[in-house]
């Protein structure tokens, strides 16, 4: 029998159906080419001189005067040994300065023990949450491996730039130059001090550390001075990016990614158990020894919104909530690969409601959503905004857009620059006089792919899907950031 | 031929007593330099990697006031061999090395050779230095 012409070619499609399918062929490709957005992962040399930043859209908001400071790694790899995972990278602290409609940009990296020993190796040695080290590392305390890249606290004229399992690094807010790490009482040196410091309406600054199933609990003056550190157990030992107060309560949400041994880098250290639940302990900011728990199904989270108390006792708060880890685990690797498919689906904005009675929900919603940020005028209180970052799709990472959720009408508006921009975190920041929730600008950068370059882009809170009202362009483009702090 | 042999064999058993006996020839001395000058240094000097490890005891131990001008130990009159040192400066004087809640050194801490710590104490071979006759080592305890 002599095999028609089309049987022949039904049998060559069947055979490259089962070779490759177009989505393997592109996932393949994915996989050898260094991805557009690879640029959000590229190192940085040097620090990079302030410089004048080009209005390229509308113009400056009236009474917009301001630092933005940010932060987040800089630089990955060295001939002798590189970073392996997105939050390891030496910390690097960038400025927008916006002052009479003009906009600057300068960046300086945090000047630690780590980047110094790294420097002389010229080889990534130090262990890190994802990034293993090697045998030169020299670690004589936590501090030593303290990358200072993650967030920034304004206090007074410094800046401190926050890590995670470390003291904060104190720099100057002038010329972003290295003071020293901070300690806040000397019996406390080198306790950890997270990267999500929260205010109180009272001006009060509360933020945590966690080691294992223990949380130095952290009460600092308005001026950055400490007031009260005291030691909790926590009923298991979760990996905790963030917590969140409201202004009588602090809430520790323990999700089921547990640290189960000792090891490093961290992530090899835990293990994903989602059947065990997501666990939200609620303490009396007044009395630590005054606890309540919560139960929810279990999910995975690295950021929370400000949480508030209404008058019959319940307590909400927002989250940025996933699946599962893998992003935290595989996706920041790819990151700073440059190239593959980051797996696992982008977190979605969701509503957590502890009840009186001890029950507990949570309403996800459809906005895919990381970074949220509020008023901060409103810290600790009721309010209906959150602003986040938007536009992540699956197999892509990082986001496009911003998006503001309205949590009283459900609704969710929001602007996308699209594809060829990677978006940042973007700081609520309120109009002068003002005191609407709405009456705020939201002040964030981006990465134009297409031009290489960052950008500074101003929402008006209210009208945010008219897109930005102002945008200033840099001479260069920085590697994405993580989180920001404003300074007005 | 048998008193030259037994002559012979003298000589070799002296010859190895010799070799092993100790032989009291090695003079250590830390010259430290510290960031205040409270407290006391405490140094301890090891003679093998099982002692240095915390199986046993140090082979000589000091305190030096870190007040004094010259804060200097010399351990004296040590057979030749391996050694390695550890030293925390005891800032508050309250004789132990005291830590954060969290069990994490908050006095300074150093090892011979300045060797560097990496996820807890310097390595022997890391810290470890051959000794003969008069060694000086300056440890930096900032």
């Amino acid at each position: 029998m002599i095999p028609s012409r089309r049987s022949f070619l039904m049998g060559a499609a069947a055979l490259s159906a089962a070779v490759a399918t177009p989505e393997m062929v592109r996932a393949a490709a994915a996989l050898d080419v260094a991805a557009d957005w690879a640029i959000a992962t590229r190192d940085v040399e040097d620090d990079v001189a302030r410089q004048t930043m080009r209005l390229i859209h509308g113009r400056a908001p009236t009474g917009l005067q301001g630092a933005l400071f940010r932060n987040g790694p800089g630089r990955f790899r060295r001939p002798g040994g590189s970073v392996t995972h997105w939050f390891d990278g030496d910390g690097l602290m960038r400025a927008f300065r916006i002052h009479d409609g003009q906009a600057t940009l300068e960046a300086r990296f945090a000047d630690t023990p780590k980047r110094r020993v790294e420097t002389e190796l010229n080889a990534v040695v130090t262990p890190g949450f994802g990034t293993r080290g090697d045998p030169r590392a020299r670690v004589g305390s936590n501090d030593d491996a303290n990358a200072a890249n993650t967030a920034v606290m304004a206090v007074g004229n410094q800046v401190w730039a926050l890590w995670e399992g470390g003291s904060p690094l104190a720099m100057e807010a002038s010329d972003l130059s290295t003071r020293g790490f901070v300690t806040l009482r000397d019996d406390l040196k080198a306790m950890p001090f997270q990267a999500h410091p929260r205010r109180a309406p009272d001006g009060s600054i509360w933020n945590v550390g966690t080691a294992g199933d223990r949380a130095v609990i952290w009460r600092l003056n308005p001026d950055g001075g400490l007031n009260q550190a005291e030691v909790i157990r926590l009923p298991r030992a979760s990996y905790m990016h963030d917590f969140t107060a409201t202004d009588r309560h602090l809430i520790l949400v323990l999700q089921p990614w547990v640290f189960e041994r000792q090891a490093l880098p961290v992530i090899d250290g835990l293990a994903w158990r989602p059947e065990a639940g997501t666990q939200v302990m609620v303490l009396d900011k007044d009395d630590l020894t005054r606890r309540r728990l919560y139960d929810l199904p279990g999910f995975f989270h690295f950021h929370l919104g400000d949480a508030w108390a209404e008058n019959d006792g319940t307590i909400r708060f927002d989250v940025a909530a996933s699946g599962d880890p893998r992003f935290a685990v595989d996706g920041a690797r790819v990151l700073v690969e440059g190239h593959g498919v980051v797996p696992g689906d982008p977190a979605r904005l969701s509503l957590i409601t502890l009840r009186p009675d001890g029950r507990a929900e949570m309403a996800t919603t459809e906005a895919i959503g990381e970074f949220p940020k509020a008023d901060p005028r409103r810290q600790g209180l009721k309010r209906s905004l959150t602003a986040h970052t938007s536009g992540e799709t699956q197999g892509r990472p990082l986001p496009t857009g911003l998006a503001v959720q309205d949590w009283d009408s459900g609704r969710s508006r929001g602007f996308h620059f699209g594809p060829h921009h990677v978006v940042e975190e973007a700081v609520f920041v309120p109009k002068p006089g003002a005191t609407a929730e709405s009456d705020a600008w939201l002040v964030g950068p981006s990465i134009n792919l297409q031009a290489g370059r960052t950008e500074l882009h101003v929402f008006d809170v209210a009208r945010i899907e008219d897109g930005p009202v102002a945008t200033w362009q840099a001479d260069l483009a920085l590697p994405a950031g993580f989180h920001g702090a404003w300074a007005g | 031929m048998k008193t030259r042999s037994a002559l012979w064999a003298t000589a070799a058993l002296s010859v190895a007593a010799l070799a092993s006996a100790p032989a009291f020839a090695a003079d250590i001395t830390f010259d430290f330099d510290v960031a205040a000058p409270t407290g006391r240094i405490m140094v301890a000097l090891f003679d093998s990697e099982a002692n240095y490890g915390g199986e046993g005891q140090p082979v000589r131990y000091a305190m030096v006031e870190a007040a004094d001008a010259q804060k200097t130990v010399t351990f004296e009159n040590l057979p030749d061999g391996d050694y390695a040192m550890r030293a925390f400066h005891d800032l508050d004087g309250d004789g132990k090395m005291n830590t954060n809640p969290f069990g994490m050194p908050i006095e300074p801490f150093a090892f011979s050779n300045n060797a560097a710590a990496n996820m807890g104490p310097a390595s022997w071979a890391r810290a470890k230095f051959a000794a003969t006759g008069a060694v000086v080592q300056s440890i930096s305890l900032k």
